[in-house]
């Protein structure tokens, strides 16, 4: 059976033995090295070096886990990283699967998370445990990115302002300061080219935005 | 000198010269035309007696030759005659042979038939010569001998006889010189009189008549004008020095005021409000004038005194072009301006200095603990995984080193959350109010409209953004009561919107005691040249907080 080719890259020398330690005890998992920032781990994939799996920190000086994660993505690399951080946001995690991240771990995670995590990503999977995924949905949940020509605000906005609404009722209304409507207003108008509140609202109607 | 005296002066010497010189040509004038027409009058008289006198003589004389009657009607007795006068005939002034030395007046005609020697009656030429009409009181005609003495009786010496007075005064004499005088001479009292004269000569008989009138009394009148006229002229002096006073008051009080005025604003007060009779135009204008002065003045006064109280936004607009006051206290508003837009500047920035060393400091401390103490403690928890076999134990001390890591990382997070650095803002107070939810009942809506990519809030901003909403969560937790907490995070091309809503029980702006909360954010608004407007009512309560985009 072959085993898992491991490359550990985290700058805490003491986290890299302690975490080698641990593994050292499975003995389908093989540490192949041990890197203590993001440019000495660019520098060994890009010599001819095997490994599976990379256990990657995002908080490493000189080069991050962020930057690591894109460069794997650009170099179209076999290598599957697993994010190993200090760092319990949804923020971080959603944006280290967005990277590419075949998992992400907290850097307590109990031994037994560990190995299933490498194990799953191993075998093709991603790996987000349930405390770690509803941290991500969390955070995400609370982005609004709309794919149309406004933002989901500007909607809102644009269909208060279609009611009748004043600057200051819909300000009241979503609890936002006048100016802030203003230049929701102003934007909506910009972008779906007219000139006043008649034609916005016939535009907009004919776009079915309201 | 004073201006009221220097005035009287020169007006009143005015005034006297022209009375002076007035009355002095019309005195002058009237003597002359008195003394040209008494002399003309005398000389009138003189002539018409003259003439009365010579025709008498000469009437007398004709009859007195062609009288038959040859006498010498004489009394010898009176009248001793030298025969060298018998020897020729003729009118002959007999009063020096005279015993009595009365004027006798002979007509003596020697001819074939023998001398004839007649005696003039006198009276004849005394009833002439007393005619006195016209004469006045004073008046006298009378005749002189070529021996200087009196031939007629003298109106003041009634009792002398005439031949004892001895008339040689410079008439008398012009007369015997054959010229006709007429002037003011002294007569033979030694008083001065206007006197004309002229020689009688008819035959031998040689006699100088005089008409004088005494001075005094015609220049009676003239002294009466003299008085009159002085008197005229005291009045008139004494009205026009009233007037003069009068006139200095008008011109001289309004200066004096205005003399007053001025030295009152030369010791610095311009707020004298004293109301002067303005008589005149020019002196209204003058007031008029030192009002514009005082109000330029009170304007300039006004003015410095705002800038002293460093009110520099007074507006003020110098008197014209000339104003030089008026242009330095500008200078000196723009110089304070600028002045204080420095220290304001410095101020700023030396508050941004000590507000972003206290977030360097906590940065850096948040990284020590989430960066360096954390590691350590999963290091910890790899060790105990590695050698502590004991299984109870194992799960016990692992579960205090993740309790301590999780305390660290709120540390870390409260200190300041890496997502700052990493994410930006409006990330981080997702994450935040997030962590919040978990120990607070109260609702948090966060509403997050920056930019996820291409973000233009600064790091500085965001830092202070996040400040700002971390003490206003606490405050709404801690001391407003609220149910609800709304915030609004928008993100513009020109500015940043934090709207920041509450349903607690308000405060008061003016007396708000939230430990340093209120002052803190409105400084942290201030160093990132942010505007804040606050609305504080129960149930109510917004901040809104504007950041401009620096590009």
């Amino acid at each position: 059976m072959n085993k898992i080719k491991l490359i550990i890259a985290d700058d805490h020398e003491l986290f890299r033995k302690g975490l080698a330690e641990l593994l050292r005890k499975h003995d389908d998992i093989k540490i192949v090295k041990s890197v203590a920032d993001g440019i000495e781990f660019m520098q060994l994939i890009n010599s001819p070096f095997e490994a599976d799996i990379v256990l990657l920190d995002i908080t490493m000086p000189n080069m991050d886990g962020f930057q690591v994660l894109k460069e794997l993505k650009t170099l179209n690399s076999d290598i599957k990283p697993i994010v190993i951080s200090m760092h319990n946001d949804g923020n971080y995690i959603a944006k280290c699967a967005k990277m590419g991240a075949y998992g992400y771990l907290l850097k307590n995670t109990d031994e037994a998370e560990l190995i299933l995590a490498i194990r799953s990503v191993n075998n093709g999977k991603k790996y987000f445990s349930a405390e770690i995924s509803e941290k991500m949905i969390n955070f995400m949940s609370t982005q609004s990115i709309s794919e149309n020509i406004l933002s989901n605000k500007e909607t809102e906005v644009l269909g208060l302002i279609s009611k009748g609404l004043t600057t200051k009722e819909i300000a009241a209304k979503l609890f936002v300061s006048s100016r802030t409507i203003e230049t929701h207003r102003a934007n909506i108008l910009k972008k779906l080219e007219v000139k006043n509140t008649a034609e916005l609202i016939k535009k907009a109607t004919k776009m079915n935005l309201v | 000198m004073h201006i009221k005296t220097l005035i009287l002066i020169i007006i009143n010497s005015l005034i006297a010269l022209v009375i002076a010189l007035l009355s002095f040509s019309s005195y002058q004038q009237f003597s002359n035309v008195l003394n040209n027409r008494i002399l003309l009058q005398l000389n009138s008289i003189k002539t018409l007696k003259q003439n009365q006198i010579e025709h008498v003589l000469k009437s007398e004389w004709e009859r007195f030759e062609t009288s038959e009657v040859y006498s010498q009607n004489i009394d010898t007795t009176v009248l001793k005659l030298p025969d060298s006068i018998k020897n020729k005939s003729g009118i002959y002034d007999l009063t020096a042979y005279h015993v009595d030395k009365k004027t006798t007046i002979g007509f003596i005609s020697n001819s074939k038939r023998g001398t004839m020697i007649k005696v003039f009656d006198y009276n004849k030429i005394k009833q002439i010569l007393l005619e006195r009409t016209g004469m006045g009181d004073s008046g006298e005609s009378y005749l002189v001998g070529t021996d200087f003495r009196m031939r007629s009786q003298s109106r003041f010496y009634p009792n002398k006889t005439p031949y004892s007075i001895l008339v040689k005064t410079k008439g008398v004499t012009n007369a015997l010189k054959g010229i006709n005088s007429k002037s003011i001479f002294k007569d033979y009292r030694g008083v001065d009189v206007y006197s004309v004269n002229s020689l009688i000569a008819v035959k031998n008989l040689k006699m100088v008549i005089l008409s004088e009138i005494d001075v005094n009394e015609v220049t009676l009148p003239l002294k009466e004008l003299k008085e009159r006229l002085l008197g005229l002229t005291l009045a008139i002096f004494l009205l026009a020095v009233m007037l003069s006073l009068f006139l200095t008051r008008i011109i001289s009080n309004p200066i004096k005021n205005m003399q007053k005025s001025l030295r009152i604003m030369a010791e610095g007060d311009y707020n004298q409000t004293n109301e002067f009779i303005k008589n005149s135009k020019e002196i209204k204008e003058m007031f008029d004038a030192l009002a514009n002065l005082k109000a330029s003045l009170q304007g300039a006064v006004k003015f410095s005194d705002d800038i002293g109280k460093m009110n520099l936004h007074t507006n003020f607009k110098p008197k014209s072009s000339n104003d030089q006051l008026g242009k330095s206290l500008l200078a000196m508003r723009d110089k304070l301006i600028e002045f204080r837009n420095n220290e304001e500047n410095t101020r700023i920035l030396s508050k941004r200095m000590l507000v972003n060393g206290m977030e360097d400091e906590r940065r850096r401390l948040s990284r020590e603990l989430h960066d360096g103490v954390g590691p350590y403690l999963t290091s910890l928890k790899h060790y105990i995984e590695n050698r502590v076999k004991n299984e109870l134990k194992k799960a016990e001390m692992k579960k205090i080193v993740d309790d301590t890591i999780s305390e660290i990382r709120l540390m870390s997070n409260a200190l300041m959350p890496a997502s700052i650095d990493d994410f930006g803002i409006g990330v981080t107070l997702t994450n935040f109010i997030e962590s919040l939810k978990k120990s607070t009942t109260v609702t948090i809506e966060y509403e997050d409209l920056t930019q996820q990519e291409n973000s233009n809030i600064t790091n500085h901003q965001a830092i202070n953004l996040f400040r700002i909403s971390q003490e206003l969560i606490n405050n709404s937790l801690k001391h407003a009561d609220a149910k609800n907490i709304r915030i609004t995070l928008s993100e513009f091309d020109e500015f940043i919107s934090l709207f920041y809503f509450d349903d607690g029980i308000g405060f008061d702006i003016n007396t708000v005691k939230l430990g340093l909360g209120i002052i803190n954010i409105k400084e942290r608004v201030e160093i990132c040249n942010g505007t804040i407007t606050i609305h504080a009512t129960p149930g109510n309560t917004t901040f809104e907080i504007e950041l401009p985009i620096e590009l």
